[in-house]
């Protein structure tokens, strides 16, 4: 009987756990694509992107690792940006 | 606090103006404090003064102090201190070369005005000067420096949009996950959803305030801006394009001087034309640039230096 409620119990928090994944997915890449976007407008200087006075690139570059790594992860990506989006809406 | 900015183009006379227009003030308004900085990277107010001055602030009289600003220094300073503070910082993102963004940093378009208008902040902050006299570097940086507080609010409030999206986001995630975490080289950082606890929104939201109490003050009666130009066509071109990149950010011009203005009862053949240009661009330019003053400065057969010559200067073309 215990067994069978802790199988229960570990199958509805496998299942808790894959909808609340499923359920945010969408939000977490599209955060994940506005904090790149950040990052470009920010660090585009050295892309030759135009970019925001130098004064507020300053002033928030001690504070931008998050955006910076998101933003090196995707331009390592870049070349497969197609599968990536096949792959977020299951597209095999 | 009274601020006074020289502008024009470079050999046009500024710092001797300037340097005349700071010890007439301090000398008739003996119960008030002045400092005159030379914002410049080719500094020569110590020369205009006779007094050798340096990045440190020098009394000149009882109440007039100067200093040359080390524009060099101070983004030297300022970029090494950010450096520190980004390895701290950083010290999960050992793959992103920071030395060599420091590099590009120290060359990026706009840093010397990011530093004109620091050093400006800070005097502005300091509250000891009952008046403040900017000897400005040529025309386009200060052109530039003065729109720059209206330029970075546009950015900055763009910026603080998106930023907020991102916080949102983030706010959903955490409600449905936790708490969000980042996984940078091995090492997890936890990223708050809120804008009070965000340290990019609190320099954002900082930064936004200061730019908006400087884009205040340079457009307030308080700042007066002062032209220098010479009465040729192309200082008049000049003149002109200031009054109105300056009007387009709401900023008013007070004075122009028309300095190094000949006068010359029997003009050798050599200079007529010169005097004839002369004539021309004067009539031109009170034609054409209503509501502001313009005064004329002849050209003297030396240029005063030191306090006393300075102030019989002040006293007989700056004195309104």
């Amino acid at each position: 009987m215990k067994k069978l409620f802790d199988l229960l119990k570990k199958t509805f928090k496998g299942l808790d756990i894959g909808l609340r994944e499923v359920s945010t997915s969408l939000i977490e890449k599209e955060l994940e694509e506005i904090e790149n976007i950040f990052a470009l407008l920010t660090m585009g200087t050295f892309a030759g992107i135009p970019s925001p006075p130098t004064g507020i690139i300053l002033r928030i570059l001690p504070f931008m690792q998050k955006e910076i790594f998101v933003m090196i992860k995707r331009s390592k990506s870049l070349d497969d940006a197609f599968a990536e989006t096949a792959g977020m809406f299951d597209i095999d | 606090m009274d601020i006074y900015f020289f502008l024009g183009k470079g050999g046009v006379g500024k710092t001797t103006i300037s340097a005349s227009f700071s010890v007439g003030l301090a000398h008739y308004n003996k119960n008030k404090k002045f400092l005159i900085a030379s914002l410049d990277p080719a500094h020569n107010l110590g020369d205009a003064f006779d007094i050798e001055l340096s990045n440190k602030i020098k009394k000149i009289t009882d109440n007039l102090f100067a200093i040359e600003v080390d524009l060099e220094k101070m983004i030297k300073e300022y970029l090494n201190d950010l450096a520190t503070n980004m390895r701290n910082t950083y010290k999960y993102l050992s793959s992103f070369n920071l030395d060599r963004y420091f590099d590009i940093l120290r060359y990026s378009p706009g840093i010397e005005e990011y530093a004109v208008l620091e050093s400006i902040k800070k005097f502005l902050n300091s509250k000891d000067y009952d008046g403040l006299i900017f000897d400005t570097p040529p025309t386009g940086i200060t052109t530039r420096v003065l729109a720059l507080p209206r330029l970075t609010l546009l950015w900055s409030k763009r910026l603080m949009n998106i930023r907020r999206k991102i916080l949102d986001r983030r706010k959903m995630v955490e409600n449905v996950k936790g708490k969000t975490e980042a996984i940078i080289e091995d090492e997890v950082i936890t990223l708050t959803s809120d804008e009070k606890e965000d340290q990019i929104m609190i320099e954002l939201v900082k930064y936004n305030k200061e730019m908006e109490d400087l884009m205040n003050i340079f457009q307030s009666s308080l700042t007066k801006i002062n032209i220098v130009t010479m009465p040729e066509d192309l200082a008049l071109f000049e003149t002109k394009r200031i009054i109105e990149s300056l009007n387009n950010f709401d900023i008013k011009v007070n004075n122009i001087y028309l300095n190094k203005y000949l006068i010359c009862d029997n003009p050798p053949e050599v200079i007529k034309g010169k005097i004839i240009e002369q004539d021309r661009v004067t009539e031109k330019m009170r034609n054409e640039i209503k509501n502001i003053n313009i005064k004329d400065i002849p050209l003297l057969s030396q240029s005063p230096r030191g306090i006393e010559e300075l102030i019989k200067f002040y006293d007989n073309y700056l004195m309104i």
